[in-house]
């Protein structure tokens, strides 16, 4: 039941992260807004913490990178859906892996300092690997040869953007954490149709956006 | 040394990098009207007027330019299918394409170029130059 539970989160939580890059995503680029640090240092980092607090399973970030991945791969706003797909589910292992010596009820994390400090180390790495990722994974996948030197020159450009996405994940991190202090347990019985009707909703708009584009 | 003293000081190393690495773009940026092509500077009227303007359809809608297949050879770079080219932008982003996909492109009057059949992350802006390898 508890398994359930947690794979019931996992589609939960993944589809609106999912849902994020894709609809809010998409909408920020509209109108200019710098699309990639907004959706890492914001929605992702939002996503991931949240979720990591209400479950305390490991592996669970993970799961969510594979639905929101797969939610992605259903964007029309993007060049290469596959690339953009994997890069989002690298950045639910590398969250895994920042947070893998971090316990699960937050205990390091009582100042403003450490909370600060974990927003912003989870949201640039977090963001670097999305760009590295995609820049690596869009030559291979457009049937172009990859060329290690385009993407070292590249380098400091992908340091340099960072930055802006790990200062947003420095303040969202600790604002998300004070959603300890709120009671959001949600009744048994309402439990699965809740998250499966949020998920369920998430994909219908997603793929119904995409036959409209 | 406890997670308390590790986290602030990695943070910190993040955003010195982030920090150097922008200072770093600010000034290496190249900021220039030409685009150097094979060691020779042309501006984008010169090339408009050496090569043929072509319409190409993409994922954003229709594209015109100068034909690249049109304009390489006609700036001495013999048997272009022998050659790669990388096409560089201001700000340092690089991609490198074969001649069977640099041939279907076209350079806008913008400075960009665009190619019908590869993701966006090809269409390389504000390019300072074309190198033949």
């Amino acid at each position: 039941m508890k398994k359930m539970k947690l794979i019931a989160g996992i589609l939960v939580f993944g589809s609106l992260w999912g849902f994020s890059e894709v609809i809010i995503g998409s909408s920020l680029k509209d109108i200019g807004l710098p699309t990639g640090v907004i959706m890492t240092g914001v929605f992702a980092i939002f996503f991931l913490v949240f979720s990591r607090m209400i479950y305390r399973q490991p592996g669970m970030q993970l799961g969510m990178g594979l639905v929101a991945g797969g939610l992605r791969l259903f964007n029309p706003f993007v060049g290469c859906h596959l690339c953009s797909a994997i890069a989002i589910m690298v950045e639910g292992a590398i969250f895994e892996l920042i947070w893998y010596k971090i316990s699960f009820d937050f205990s390091e994390l009582k100042t403003i300092i450490m909370q600060g400090s974990m927003g912003i180390i989870s949201a640039y790495l977090i963001y670097i690997e999305g760009y590295i990722v995609t820049q690596i994974a869009t030559p291979i996948a457009a049937g172009a040869n990859f060329y290690l030197e385009n993407l070292i020159v590249f380098l400091p450009n992908i340091f340099a953007s960072g930055l802006i996405a790990a200062l947003i994940g420095g303040v969202v991190l600790p604002v998300t954490l004070l959603a300890k202090k709120i009671d959001i347990t949600v009744k048994d019985r309402l439990y699965y149709p809740t998250t499966i009707g949020l998920s369920v909703l998430c994909w219908f708009i997603v793929i119904g956006n995409w036959f409209l584009a | 040394m406890g997670k308390e003293k590790i986290i602030p000081i990695l943070a910190l190393i993040v955003l010195i990098i982030g920090g150097t690495s922008s200072a770093y773009v600010y000034v290496t940026q190249i900021d220039k009207e030409t685009i150097s092509i094979n060691g020779n500077e042309y501006t984008v009227d010169q090339l408009s007027y050496m090569g043929e303007t072509k319409t190409i359809q993409t994922v954003e809608g229709e594209k015109t330019g100068v034909s690249l297949e049109d304009l390489i050879p006609k700036l001495g770079i013999g048997c272009p299918s022998c050659h790669e080219y990388t096409i560089k932008a201001k700000d340092g982003y690089q991609q490198t394409v074969e001649w069977e996909i640099m041939k279907t492109g076209v350079l806008s009057s913008i400075k960009k170029v665009y190619f019908p059949d590869t993701p966006k992350k090809f269409w390389v802006g504000d390019i300072v130059e074309i190198e033949v390898k």
